[in-house]
C-alpha cells in the first residue's frame, strides 16, 4: 500500500471547496411564492386514466424518533395537496396517501410495505427514516416491483450491500457517509487545534457508519488525533447521565456524536446540567435534524449542529433562492411549524416523481409505466428548496451539496437555530464515493464504498 | 476522584427509582401473591400524568419551585388508578398463576396505549422543574442539585416503607396477610381492604418512581416495558416479597450497570441478565426471598 | 358389551378425527388459487405460529409449565439459518432444518435443564431472563448478528435444491411454492406431536400436571420428564423459526425480545391450551387477528389487550375449548349399557 501524500491542511480543506458563508437571511418581503415546477404548461398527451394514484407513506410518529420523522409525513401531505390542487398527476390522477407508523419494528414494517402493495395496492411507497429500516424494505421493494423513494434510511449499506442493482428504488436525501465527513470537516475547520475526541453514537448502524467515517476523514484531516472515550447507548435510552460523566472523565477537547431525534433533545438537556458544554467543543451530525422547535433556546451555542447534511430551513435564506422562502412560507402556514430536511425530502420526491411522470408522457404518451418512470427518474435533476439536487443513475441516490452550521439564539425564533454567518456548505463529489467505484465484497472489503475511496484517495494533512 | 463520586452518585440515583419501582412489585406480590406485568405501565403512567400535570401548570404561569408538590400528586393518580384497576383482578386471585400473568400482560398492553391515546406519541417533559435546583460543585465538575433530591426521596421511601410495614399496625395487617391469608381473615381482618391498600401502595410506589424521574428524562412510550425487566431482574437479585431485597437488588443493578457503561460498554445489559439467572440457580428465592 | 363392541366404540372417535383432519388438511391444500398472493402469505405465516404455539402448548398444556421465554427458541431457530447462509453458504431449505433443529434442540436442554428445577411463577421469570439473555447477545454482538439490523435471508432452495426462485415471478411462485412446503411440515409436525401427547410419555406428563406428589409417588421421575418435555417445546418452536425466517427475509433481535413470547403465550391461550388442536387454530387466528389490528388502528395493542384480558376472563379455555365445552352440552347422551 503506498504511503498516503501529505498535504498542509489549510489547502485540503481550500481543496475540499468548503465554504463558510452567510444564510443571507435578510430579505425583502415575500414576491409570490415561485412553485418547484410550473404547472405543465402543455396538456397532457394521449389518454390518461382518472384513478387515483396511491402512495403509502412510511414514517415514525410515534417514539422520540418522532420529532424527525413525522415531519417528513407533512412534507409530503403538502406536495400532495399542491400537486392534487392542479389535478393530480398529469392533471388527472390524484394523488391519495395511506400512512403507516415505522416505530412498529423492522418485522413489522417489512410485513406492512407488503401489505399496501399487495392489498392496498399502493403505486409509490415513500418515506422510511431509520436506517435500520430501509436496508430491510429495499430488497422486499424490488421483489415486490413497487416504486420507491426513500426520504431517508441513508445508510451507505443499502445501495452498497442490499441492492446493489436498485431497478424501483430511490433516495432523495444524501448518502449517509457524507455525515461524518461532513462532521470532520466542519469541526476541522473551526476547531484544528482538537486532539482528544470522546464519541458518543446509537448502538445500530447509522451510529457505526457516522464514527467510523469521521474517523476515517479526521484522521487524515487532522493529524494526531486520538479516540479518548467510546459511548453506544441503546437507540431509545431516555437516561444518558452515565454516559455524559464518563464521557467528562475522558476529558476531551471535543465529544463528537450521531445521536438524534428525541434522544438527542434528552441528551443535551441533561449534559447541561453536568457542565459538559463547558468543558468541551461538541460536534453532531444530526442535533438540528429534528422539527426546528424541539431545541429549545437552553441549547448550548456554538455547537456544530449538523443536519444529516441535507437542509436547514434557513438555508438559503432571504430573497437569494426564492424557491427556499417561499417553500418555508407555505410550510409554515399549512402546518404552523417550521419545515425539516425529512419535510424538504419528501416533499421533493413527490415533486422529481411528478417531474418524470411528465418527461415520460411526453415523450410516448399516455399514462406511463413504472419503467418509463424509472428512465427518466435516473439521472434527473432538479431545483429544490435545498438548492440542486441529483439523482444518480447508476445507485438511484440523491446528491446535493453537504451543508452544516452552528447553533445560535436569534431573536427571530423561539427555538435555538443556526448562526446565520456561519454556514458551511460542501460539494457533495468532494465527500462522497464516485459513481461505479467499488461496492464492498467487490475488490476491497471496507463497509462502505466511501471508505474505500477515502482510504485510496484522500492525501494526510500535516499541521 | 470527582469523577468516582460522580458516577456513585449516579448510580444512587438511578438505584432510587429502580427501587420504587421494584419496592412496589415485591410488596404486591409479598401481600397477594400476584405479579403484576403492568407494574411497569404503572410507572410510565406516573410519569406522564406527572409531566402533564406540570405542562399544564407552567402554562398558568405557577412559578417552577411550586411545581415539585406535583409529583407526590402524580403518584397518587397512579394510586387511584391502582384501587380502580384491583378489584378487577379478584377473580384472578384464587385461579392459576398463569392466568394472573396473562391477565396482567394484557392490562400492560391496554395501558400502553391508553398512555398512547391520552398523550400522544412524542416524549413529554418536565425539565423546568429540575432546573429550580441548581448545580452543585464537586471537585471541578458539576452535579445537578435535583438527582440529589431523588436519591433523598429514595431513601425516605425506604425508610418510610420499612417503617409502614414493621412498625405499624397496619403493618402487621400486611405481614399477617401475606403469611396466611385465611388466618388472617378468620381473625377478623378485612382482607379486601388490605389487598386494595397493598395494591394502592404498591402503584403509588411505581407512579412515584415515574413521577421523581420524569423532570431528568422526559416521559417516553414504551418505557414501562423497558422498567419491567429491569425490576423483574431487581426482584429476582432481591428476591420477592422482601424489602430489604428490593433495595439491595436495586442497588446491585445500578452498580453493575454503571461499571458496566464506564468499563465494559458492549456487555452491560447482558451482564443484569446474567446475574439474574445466576442468582435464580443458586438462590432460586433470592437473596432475601421468601418462597 | 361385547370387547368388540367396545373396541369400535373406542376406534370411532379416532378414525372421526382422522377425516376431519384430512378433510382440513385438503381444504388447506386447495385455497390459495382462491385467495391470492397476501392471503396465502399470511396463511403461511399462521401455520408457522401454529407450530410454534403447538410445541409451546407441550410445556404449557400438558406439562403445566407456563414459560415466558420461548421466543429464544424461535430466534434461535431463525439466527440459526440465517447465519448458516451468511457464513456457511448453505442455501437448501432441508439443510437448514437439519442443522437448526439439532441447535434449537441444544439450547432447549440447556435452557431447561436450568428451568425446570423450579416451577410456577419462578419457572416463568427464570425464562424470561434466560431469553432476554439471549436478545441482549444478539444485540450487542453485531459484527455477528448484524444488531439491531438483523441479517437478511435470501429465497431458500426446496426440496434438496430441486426448486430454485430467481428472475421474474418468482416472488408469487415462492410464496406459492413455500405455502405448500409449510404445509407439509405442518402435517407432519401435527401428526408428531398427536402422537407425543397420547404417549405413555405424554400420559406421563399430564399426571405430573395434575398431581405432582401422586406422580412422584408413582415412581415417575418428574424433573426428567419435564426437561424431555421442554426439549420437545423448545425444539418444535425452534422449527417455527427456522420456517418463519425464509418467509421473512429477515430476523431481528425482535424475534428474541420477551413481548414477543408473550405473543406465542397469547396465541396459545387464544385458541386454548387445554385441547391439542386449541393451538393450531390460535396460531392461525392470531395472526390475522394481529394483522387487521394493526392495519384498522393505531390502537392495536388496546385492541389485543382488550381481547386478551376478556379471554382469560370469558373463555379460559380458549376459543376450541368454549367450542368443545358447547358441543359436549349439545352432544345427547351416550346410552349405557
Amino acid at each position: 500500500m503506498d504511503k498516503p501524500t501529505t498535504v498542509d491542511r489549510r489547502k485540503f480543506l481550500g481543496a475540499l471547496g468548503v465554504t463558510v458563508g452567510g444564510t443571507g437571511l435578510a430579505g425583502a418581503g415575500l414576491v409570490a411564492g415561485p412553485q418547484l415546477v410550473k404547472a405543465a404548461a402543455e396538456p397532457p398527451k394521449g389518454k390518461i386514466p382518472d384513478t387515483p394514484y396511491r402512495t403509502g407513506h412510511m414514517t415514525f410518529f410515534t417514539s422520540p424518533a418522532a420529532v424527525l420523522g413525522e415531519p417528513s409525513h407533512k412534507g409530503h401531505i403538502m406536495a400532495a395537496e399542491e400537486i392534487n390542487a392542479e389535478g393530480g398527476l398529469l392533471g388527472k390522477r390524484k394523488i391519495e396517501t395511506i400512512t403507516a407508523d415505522e416505530a412498529a419494528g423492522t418485522d413489522a414494517n417489512v410485513k406492512e410495505l407488503r401489505r399496501m402493495k399487495l392489498e392496498g395496492k399502493i403505486d409509490l411507497f415513500t418515506g422510511v427514516i431509520s436506517s435500520g429500516n430501509s436496508p430491510a424494505l429495499a430488497p422486499v421493494a424490488e421483489e415486490l416491483g413497487v416504486l420507491t423513494m426513500f426520504t431517508d434510511g441513508c445508510t451507505d449499506f443499502v445501495f452498497d450491500v442490499a441492492d446493489p442493482n436498485p431497478k424501483y428504488v430511490f433516495r432523495i436525501t444524501n448518502i449517509q457517509s457524507a455525515d461524518g465527513i461532513t462532521a470532520a470537516i466542519g469541526t476541522a475547520q473551526t476547531w484544528p487545534n482538537v486532539r482528544k475526541i470522546a464519541h458518543i453514537h446509537p448502538d445500530y448502524s447509522y451510529g457505526r457508519n457516522a464514527s467510523e467515517h469521521f474517523t476515517l476523514a479526521i484522521e487524515r484531516l487532522l493529524p494526531g488525533t486520538e479516540v479518548v472515550s467510546e459511548n453506544w447507548p441503546k437507540l431509545g435510552t431516555t437516561d444518558f447521565t452515565a454516559h455524559i460523566t464518563k464521557i467528562m472523565s475522558s476529558q476531551p477537547d471535543l465529544l463528537y456524536t450521531s445521536v438524534w431525534g428525541g434522544d438527542y433533545v434528552a441528551f443535551y438537556k441533561q449534559a447541561l446540567r453536568y457542565g459538559l458544554f463547558d468543558k468541551m467543543k461538541v460536534a453532531t451530525t444530526l442535533a438540528m435534524g429534528v422539527a426546528p422547535h424541539a431545541i429549545g433556546k437552553d441549547h448550548p451555542e456554538g455547537v456544530l449542529s449538523g443536519v444529516h447534511s441535507n437542509y436547514y430551513f434557513t438555508y438559503p435564506g432571504g430573497d437569494r433562492w426564492p424557491l427556499n422562502k417561499a417553500f418555508v412560507q407555505r410550510y409554515y402556514k399549512r402546518w404552523n411549524e417550521y419545515p425539516n430536511f425529512q419535510s424538504e425530502g419528501a416533499y421533493v420526491a413527490l415533486y422529481m416523481l411528478k417531474t418524470a411522470i411528465e418527461r415520460a408522457n411526453k415523450l410516448a404518451g399516455g399514462w406511463p409505466e413504472d419503467e418509463a418512470i424509472i428512465s427518466q427518474l435516473e439521472g434527473l435533476g432538479m431545483d429544490t428548496p435545498s438548492g440542486y439536487i441529483y439523482l444518480r443513475p447508476d445507485n438511484h441516490q440523491g446528491y446535493k451539496d453537504a451543508v452544516t452550521g452552528f447553533s445560535k439564539n436569534l431573536p427571530d425564533y423561539p427555538f435555538a437555530t443556526w448562526d446565520p454567518n456561519r454556514v458551511i456548505t460542501i460539494p457533495i463529489r468532494n465527500i462522497t464515493a464516485p459513481g461505479n467505484w467499488p461496492k464492498p465484497g467487490k475488490g476491497h472489503n471496507e463497509s462502505t464504498a466511501a471508505a474505500d475511496w477515502i482510504k485510496k484517495t484522500w492525501p494526510k494533512a500535516m499541521g | 476522584m470527582s469523577i468516582l463520586i460522580i458516577q456513585i452518585l449516579n448510580s444512587l440515583f438511578y438505584a432510587s427509582v429502580l427501587f420504587l419501582i421494584a419496592a412496589g412489585l415485591s410488596l404486591i406480590f409479598g401481600v397477594m401473591r400476584i405479579v403484576n406485568m403492568a407494574h411497569g405501565t404503572f410507572y410510565a403512567v406516573g410519569a406522564f400524568v406527572t409531566a402533564w400535570l406540570v405542562g399544564r401548570a407552567l402554562a398558568l404561569g405557577v412559578p417552577a419551585g411550586w411545581t415539585f408538590l406535583l409529583i407526590p400528586v402524580g403518584a397518587g393518580v397512579v394510586a387511584l388508578l391502582g384501587i380502580v384497576i384491583e378489584p378487577l383482578l379478584r377473580p384472578f386471585y384464587r385461579r392459576a398463576e398463569e392466568y394472573q400473568l396473562l391477565v396482567t400482560f394484557g392490562l400492560l398492553l391496554i395501558l400502553e396505549d391508553v398512555i398512547r391515546v391520552l398523550w400522544g406519541g412524542l416524549p413529554l417533559s418536565a425539565d423546568p422543574v429540575m432546573d429550580v435546583l441548581p448545580s452543585i460543585r464537586i471537585g471541578g465538575l458539576i452535579y445537578p442539585g435535583y438527582n440529589l433530591v431523588v436519591i433523598a426521596v429514595g431513601a425516605a421511601a425506604a425508610v418510610g416503607l420499612w417503617a409502614v410495614i414493621y412498625r405499624t399496625k397496619f403493618g402487621v395487617m400486611l405481614r399477617a396477610t401475606s403469611q396466611d391469608r385465611r388466618m388472617a381473615s378468620a381473625l377478623g381482618l378485612n382482607v379486601a381492604l388490605i389487598y386494595v391498600s397493598a395494591f394502592a401502595i404498591g402503584c403509588f410506589m411505581a407512579g412515584l418512581g415515574g413521577a421523581i424521574i420524569v423532570p431528568s428524562q422526559a416521559a417516553v412510550l414504551g418505557m414501562g416495558i423497558d422498567a419491567l425487566v429491569l425490576a423483574f431482574v431487581v426482584v429476582v437479585i432481591g428476591g420477592l416479597g422482601s424489602l430489604q431485597g428490593a433495595l439491595i437488588g436495586a442497588l446491585i443493578v445500578s452498580f453493575v450497570r454503571t461499571a458496566g457503561i464506564q468499563f465494559f460498554p458492549e456487555i452491560e445489559l447482558a451482564v443484569l441478565y446474567l446475574i439474574a439467572a445466576v442468582v435464580l440457580l443458586v438462590k432460586p428465592t433470592g437473596l432475601f426471598g421468601t418462597a | 358389551m361385547t370387547v368388540a363392541a367396545v373396541s369400535r366404540l373406542q376406534y370411532r372417535p379416532k378414525l372421526l378425527l382422522l377425516a376431519a383432519a384430512v378433510v382440513v388438511l385438503a381444504l388447506l391444500a386447495l385455497l390459495p388459487p382462491y385467495i391470492g398472493l397476501y392471503q396465502t402469505q399470511l396463511l403461511t405465516y399462521g401455520l408457522i405460529a401454529a407450530i410454534a404455539a403447538l410445541g409451546f402448548n407441550l410445556l404449557l398444556g400438558y406439562t403445566g409449565l407456563l414459560s415466558f421465554g420461548h421466543s429464544a427458541f424461535f430466534g434461535i431457530g431463525a439466527y440459526s439459518v440465517a447465519l448458516l447462509l451468511r457464513d456457511a453458504g448453505i442455501h437448501s431449505m432441508e439443510l437448514y432444518v437439519l442443522i437448526g433443529l439439532p441447535i434449537a434442540a441444544v439450547i432447549s436442554a440447556l435452557f431447561g435443564y436450568i428451568c425446570v428445577r423450579h416451577t410456577r411463577i419462578f419457572f416463568g421469570i427464570l425464562t424470561l431472563a434466560l431469553s432476554q439473555v439471549l436478545w441482549t447477545l444478539a444485540y450487542k454482538f453485531f459484527w455477528v448478528t448484524g444488531g439491531s439490523d438483523g441479517l437478511r435471508v435470501a429465497r431458500p432452495t426446496l426440496l434438496a435444491g430441486m426448486l430454485t426462485f430467481t428472475g421474474g415471478g418468482s416472488f408469487q411462485r415462492f410464496i406459492n411454492a413455500y405455502y405448500y412446503y409449510v404445509l407439509g411440515v405442518f402435517a407432519i409436525s401435527v401428526v408428531i406431536m398427536w402422537v407425543i401427547v397420547h404417549s405413555p410419555f405424554g400420559k406421563a406428563l399430564q399426571a405430573i400436571r395434575d398431581n405432582e406428589t401422586r406422580a412422584a409417588f408413582l415412581g415417575l421421575r418428574i424433573r426428567r420428564f419435564r426437561w424431555v418435555s421442554f426439549l420437545i417445546s423448545g425444539t418444535f418452536t425452534g422449527l417455527a423459526g427456522i420456517l418463519w425466517v425464509p418467509l421473512n427475509g429477515l430476523t431481528t433481535p425482535e424475534v428474541l425480545y420477551w413481548p414477543f413470547s408473550g405473543e406465542i403465550v397469547f396465541t396459545t391461550l387464544l385458541g386454548g391450551f387445554r385441547n391439542f388442536t386449541g393451538p393450531i387454530v390460535g396460531g392461525v387466528l392470531f395472526t390475522y387477528l394481529k394483522t387487521y389490528a394493526v392495519a384498522t388502528t393505531e390502537y392495536w395493542q388496546l385492541l389485543l389487550g382488550v381481547v386478551l384480558v376478556l379471554l382469560v376472563m370469558l373463555l379460559p379455555t380458549g376459543i376450541v375449548g368454549a367450542i368443545s365445552a358447547v358441543a359436549d352440552k349439545l352432544r345427547p347422551q351416550e346410552k349405557s349399557s
